[in-house]
């Protein structure tokens, strides 16, 4: 069972992880969390984010969400963004894409263009 | 949508575009009275009546900049719950907040699934780490009452400087809350 207990660990060890990289958010991904988005399964792009992030211990990549942007038809649509970089738009996400961003652009920073579907703002 | 759950996920969203500071989910599963209720509350800007009664309409939508004005959120999780029975209740108060009510007849044939209640509450949490969730699971049937609490406030005061998106209480929050959907029989419902 859970405790409030089993936080207080996590503390100590996220306030080392904290002081050796000064902590900053190095990338940020926006998942779009709209009607239509939900209804094309951006939970589980979602989700999916959060567990590689968790297994792979990246304490240094934010995920939230947003609501509906417009980009229905290629939903679900997810926002790659770098400080001092043009941020990155990729469509038709699904849980083995997500793997495949985490692993190519994030981890190693090679963006993966065949899934992007906008560039910039 | 598919499920309950996927419902719920865009119904706190609307929470979170109100301004909602802290937002209260409630899934009370009642044997007895044949009934799954789900109940969101917020804190947010909430509306008039003239809002409300228009947010019930598919080809409506609050956003301005939108060109397609179109808002199927309330429309289709009301319409889910009508066709089988079920009601749907809004209430709001303008800088008050809004409360939700949608029941379920819990053995309708053609009822939703609950679905991923977990999966939902997680992406909630983790993308809009600065309100705060209070969350309360209820089964009920003739002989026991099961109930779960989760409240991301408690989790912050004890995480101080740490945000709640660090891996590690990414984790901690999926389990807790696997652990309280299997406590009170919100699984397969």
């Amino acid at each position: 069972m859970k405790t409030l207990a089993d936080l207080k660990k996590i503390r100590e060890k996220a306030q080392e992880d904290l002081k050796l990289r000064s902590g900053n958010t190095r990338v940020k991904i926006v998942v779009g969390m709209g009607t239509s988005g939900i209804a094309m399964g951006a939970r589980e792009v979602m989700k999916t984010f959060l567990e590689e992030i968790a297994t792979r211990n990246l304490t240094d990549v934010l995920v939230t969400q947003t609501g509906e942007k417009g980009l229905s038809s290629i939903e679900p649509v997810v926002d790659v963004i770098e400080e001092g970089k043009d941020s990155i738009t990729y469509g038709n996400m699904t849980p083995d894409k997500v793997k495949k961003v985490i692993a190519e652009h994030i981890v190693n920073g090679r963006i993966v263009s065949d899934y992007v579907v906008q560039t910039g703002n | 949508m598919q499920d309950i759950s996927l419902h719920l996920l865009d119904i706190i969203e609307n929470s979170v575009r109100a301004q909602a500071k802290c937002v209260k989910v409630r899934v009370l599963q009642n044997v007895v009275k044949n009934r799954l209720r789900i109940i969101v509350e917020d804190d947010g800007t909430g509306m008039d009546s003239h809002t409300l009664q228009k947010a019930q309409d598919p080809f409506y939508t609050s956003k301005e900049e939108r060109v397609k004005k179109v808002g199927l959120g309330i429309p289709l999780f009301k319409q889910n719950a009508e066709q089988v029975g079920g009601a749907f209740r809004m209430a709001s108060e303008p800088g008050f907040g809004t409360v939700l009510t949608v029941d379920f007849p819990l053995d309708h044939i053609d009822r939703m699934p609950l679905g991923n209640l977990k999966d939902t509450l997680l992406n909630s949490i983790i993308g809009h780490p600065d309100l705060d969730f209070f969350i309360h699971l209820l089964y009920r049937d003739k002989v026991m009452e099961l109930c779960f609490h989760f409240d991301t406030k408690a989790i912050r005061e004890e995480l101080g400087d740490i945000p709640l998106t660090y891996p590690d209480v990414i984790e901690y929050i999926d389990q807790s809350l696997y652990e309280g959907i299997q406590k009170t029989n919100m699984e397969d419902v």
